[in-house]
């Protein structure tokens, strides 16, 4: 795995969550109804996340880390462009079931990539730099989607958001030099 | 690996396209719900504008097409009075300008779009008050005078004794102007019209002045109401506004009650100081106790103790005349999914107060799963000026705070028991208040509304091709 490469794409899928996460709120708004169905939707994200952690961990080692991360970086690309489309609760119950799993392959990947790469004696400069990077495109899409919102719907912040995490995808399917 | 990435985009470029074709399409047929949330109704589309020309031109692009309108302000009717399937949701929330105000005459001109709130916020610096207004204030000026609401005020009680004229915008497209001088019959017509004359442009409305004053509390049995009301709060020449409830406790069941009187405080030169609007409190409180009663009977007996000893604290203290009217409302806001809260309003003749609680009692007493949070009692003065017209004598209104299911079952429980009430209500002589759910009988509105096929009527004359449409009209016309 080419290390810069991974910086980048790591910078880039985390623009787009980013992007999305702090507002999606907004939709399960319109979606829900009450305080117990958000709660509702984030235990599921979280409680999937927790049951696939013992698979995926294997699978990093089977398969290797680039296949995860293609996998969640498409998938991500996908289950936005599903999103907009939702108008019942169950519909983004199933989403966030889905999102959990994905979610927990991209936070496990993430380490087994740095774990392979950084050397142990400066692994402490090595991640704060990874992680400086990847802090700063967050910010960068937070503020930047928080104009958008009031120009864009929020339907299009899931289209956009897609649209980026397509880019990684393909962006890290890139032939190995 | 590599090889396949451009086939990936392509696939991602095609369904991308499918989502957004089909994101359009639900966009185009947008679902549509009042705020009781039992009648999601598809609508074709929603229209608004802060443009009359604009308005004008929607209005003539649907008689072109032959859409049906329903026209909405904050939508808190609860009788699909601002639906109808496959038709024009006519948002008036944008127009909102507030036009003119003369200080002399203490008159206002608004966009019917204006809710109470901007009102109160943009007359209370130059010492003007409204003269009627609903508790809360939170709705719109054209949705308040297409119900012809009511108030606190004794002196002026339904909306219309306040509204100097308004100007229409008709089924043609074109605009009338009415007061009790040009167009008398659409006066009477459009206020309490329920949207199905025209849409409301802009209104000039009466104002009064902002007064100080102080509150009053007493406990008493219902079958000691009328006759305090009568002696104390008609008779009391200082009583401006005047609140009531009457408990929904099981311990004290339609028996106690409480009242709030707002009467005219001897030192006015107070008023600068309790002028300043106030604003939505901490509203965590009553929302927890008004969530425990919900649960039980225990919770409802709390309550009421809660806010008949809370009511007591309040004696004596000022209160500007803006601020009473200008209630808080959100610790109402309810949100369970499967669960909604209805209103009723029943109006009944001051004295029949006693005799008709007493039966009000005895029926209710036999329904277990009733569940009925809240009983708030205002005085309406005889008023027939609308042709569809509730306070058909001097009247007690009762609003009741329901508590239901949003499943088939429970509304039909609740119309089972809504209608027996509202056949209580019509053997006093009273009559029920229109903007709910169409649980009545078309035989029970006659009965309420005596004038009601000569409304319709009227409606088929000023609109034959039936551009303003809703769920209310299809219930009831013939």
């Amino acid at each position: 795995m080419n290390y810069r490469r991974f910086i980048i794409y790591q910078g880039s899928i985390g623009m787009a969550s980013s992007m999305i996460f702090p507002f999606y709120v907004l939709l399960l708004k319109n979606v829900g109804h009450s305080y117990s169905q958000f709660g509702w939707a984030y235990g599921l994200f979280a409680l999937t996340a927790a049951v696939s952690y013992p698979i995926i961990g294997k699978l990093a080692d089977k398969t290797g880390d680039k296949v995860l991360l293609i996998s969640y970086a498409w998938g991500m690309a996908l289950i936005l462009l599903i999103f907009p489309l939702a108008f019942e609760i169950w519909h983004v119950y199933i989403l966030q079931v889905v999102m959990g799993l994905l979610g927990a392959v991209q936070k496990n990947s993430e380490k087994t990539v740095l774990a392979r790469t950084v050397q142990k004696e400066t692994a402490g400069k090595e991640i704060g730099h990874y992680h400086i990077w990847t802090s700063v495109s967050a910010a960068i899409a937070i503020i930047g989607t928080g104009y958008l919102v009031d120009f864009l719907t929020i339907g299009s912040i899931f289209y956009l958001a897609s649209a980026v995490f397509a880019w990684s995808g393909f962006y890290i399917m890139k032939r190995e030099e | 690996m590599y090889k396949y990435r451009y086939f990936a985009v392509f696939l991602y470029v095609l369904i991308f396209i499918g989502s957004i074709h089909f994101f359009q399409i639900q966009l185009s047929n947008p679902i549509i719900e009042d705020h009781g949330r039992l009648l999601p109704v598809k609508m074709k589309a929603i229209k608004s504008s802060d443009d009359e020309d604009e308005l004008r031109k929607i209005i003539r692009e649907a008689k072109k097409n032959a859409d049906p309108i329903s026209i909405s302000g904050m939508q808190h009717s609860q009788g699909g009075q601002t639906l109808y399937p496959n038709g024009i949701l006519l948002d008036m929330k944008s127009y909102n300008n507030i036009l003119k105000l003369d200080k002399e005459k203490k008159l206002i001109t608004v966009q019917s779009g204006v809710t109470w709130a901007d009102i109160q916020s943009y007359i209370n610096p130059y010492g003007l008050a409204l003269k009627v207004s609903q508790s809360q204030n939170i709705f719109t000026v054209g949705g308040s005078l297409s119900v012809n609401v009511h108030g606190r005020d004794i002196a002026y009680t339904s909306l219309i004794e306040s509204v100097e004229s308004f100007r229409l915008l008709n089924a043609e497209g074109n605009i009338m102007h009415v007061s009790r001088q040009e167009n008398p019959a659409l006066f009477q017509l459009v206020i309490g019209g329920y949207g199905l004359f025209g849409v409301i442009l802009d209104v000039t409305l009466q104002l009064t002045d902002d007064e100080l004053y102080q509150i009053r509390t007493t406990s008493l049995t219902f079958d000691e109401y009328s006759a305090y009301f009568k002696t104390k709060v008609l008779q009391g020449e200082a009583v401006k506004m005047h609140l009531a409830r009457i408990s929904v406790a099981p311990e004290s069941f339609l028996t106690e009650m409480y009242t709030t009187d707002y009467y005219m405080a001897d030192d006015q030169g107070q008023l600068e100081l309790n002028s300043t609007l106030k604003r939505e409190s901490l509203i965590a409180i009553p929302k927890f106790f008004l969530g425990l009663s919900r649960l039980n009977g225990w919770g409802k007996n709390l309550l009421w103790k809660t806010q008949e000893a809370y009511n007591h604290r309040i004696d004596d203290s000022y209160i500007s005349r803006n601020n009473v009217m200008r209630s808080e409302s959100t610790f109402m806001e309810y949100e369970n999914v499967n669960k909604t809260e209805v209103l009723q309003e029943y109006f009944v003749p001051i004295d029949q107060f006693t005799s008709y609680i007493d039966d009000l009692r005895k029926t209710l007493e036999q329904e277990e799963n009733f569940n009925l949070l809240n009983i708030t009692v205002r005085y309406v003065k005889k008023n027939e000026e609308a042709v569809m017209s509730y306070a058909k004598e001097d009247m007690f209104g009762l609003v009741m705070l329901i508590n239901q299911g949003s499943s088939k079952e429970s509304i039909d429980e609740s119309g089972r028991i809504i209608r027996k009430m509202i056949d209580i209500t019509l053997d006093h002589d009273g009559s029920y208040y229109l903007p709910y759910y169409h649980f009545p009988t078309e035989v029970q509105l006659e009965e309420a509304y005596p004038r009601t096929e000569e409304f319709f009527n009227m409606k088929k004359e000023y609109d034959p091709d039936g551009r303003f449409k809703n769920l209310f009209y299809e219930e009831y016309h013939k």
